[in-house]
């Protein structure tokens, strides 16, 4: 049987901020937001969802005296991602041959 | 709102953003033209006063080290002030060149204390130039840092049999082939991928 892909994960906007973090060290909002053209508000709520999980860790501080939002991928987020690419390798193969 | 989407979109949609994330520059190529042009105009000074009646051929040196760091902490803080990630690669280089910044007053003072010749410490140098110019060159797939490093290293080795002035030069024409030309053809690649 194959697995069940990681519903915190199966998740356009959710993906697309981990596949962005796991090949950086950390990004700021305005780097994601820019990347995923994403609205401000579901992109904040789609990262809190994934802090929640764990899967990503937020740091909040100030530059210049504007806020600044650093996010960061963690261990956690690290293994989830790559059980999720796993799992979906796993589909895709299961699909190959009768994929049209 | 949450879009459904099958595997095939979702490997996809990875796929796109590791592309993306991997596509941030590193503006390597000001550093090496900054520090390229002062070491260059610095021998060059330092050789041609050693000529000369001149007490202190090393004259130029303090003033070539304060522009090169102040050039240096203006780049760094106007690349921080623009990038809006941290990448691996770049924490990777900046460790590879302040273990360089270290070794290098490690050398000079060496040479200060007289511990080593200032012609034994000119080749140190040049062979220290080739492994942070070999190894910073294979972190961003960049040959021409690659090859500029290997010819330092073989630059140092000749010089051991060199008279002590000449390492000057040999100081001059490894700047030439690891830092200076690797630097414009860096930058002409940085100018080429801004393009795209």
């Amino acid at each position: 049987m194959f697995k069940n892909l990681d519903p915190i994960l199966h998740s356009q906007l959710r993906l697309s901020i981990m596949s962005l973090l796991i090949s950086l060290e950390s990004a700021e909002f305005s780097y994601l937001l820019e990347q995923t053209k994403a609205t401000k508000g579901n992109l904040s709520i789609q990262l809190n969802k994934l802090k929640d999980a764990g899967y990503i860790s937020i740091k909040k501080s100030f530059r210049n005296n504007y806020p600044l939002t650093t996010c960061k991928i963690t261990p956690k987020g690290i293994s989830a991602f790559e059980e999720y690419v796993e799992a979906l390798s796993g589909y895709i193969h299961k699909n190959k041959p009768t994929d049209h | 709102m949450e879009e459904q989407f099958n595997e095939q979109q979702s490997l996809k949609l990875i796929q796109e953003m590791i592309e993306n994330a991997k596509s941030k520059l590193e503006a390597g190529s000001f550093y090496y033209l900054l520090w390229g042009w002062l070491v260059l105009a610095g021998t060059l000074i330092h050789f041609g006063l050693l000529y000369t009646q001149f007490t202190y051929p090393y004259v130029a040196w303090p003033v070539i080290m304060v522009a090169g760091l102040i050039g240096t902490a203006l780049g760094v803080r106007k690349s921080k002030a623009r990038a809006k990630t941290k990448t691996y690669l770049a924490n990777s280089i900046g460790f590879l060149w302040t273990g360089f910044s270290i070794m290098l007053l490690f050398i000079l003072f060496s040479a200060m204390m007289g511990k080593i010749s200032w012609s034994m410490s000119n080749i140190l140098i040049i062979a220290l130039y080739g492994l942070s110019t070999f190894a910073s060159g294979g972190m961003i797939h960049f040959k021409p840092l690659i090859y500029g490093g290997i010819a330092s290293w073989l630059i140092a080795i000749a010089s051991l049999f060199v008279a002590p002035q000449f390492t000057f030069l040999s100081i001059a024409l490894s700047i030439i082939v690891s830092y200076l030309v690797p630097g414009y053809l860096l930058r002409n690649r940085e100018k080429s991928q801004r393009h795209v």
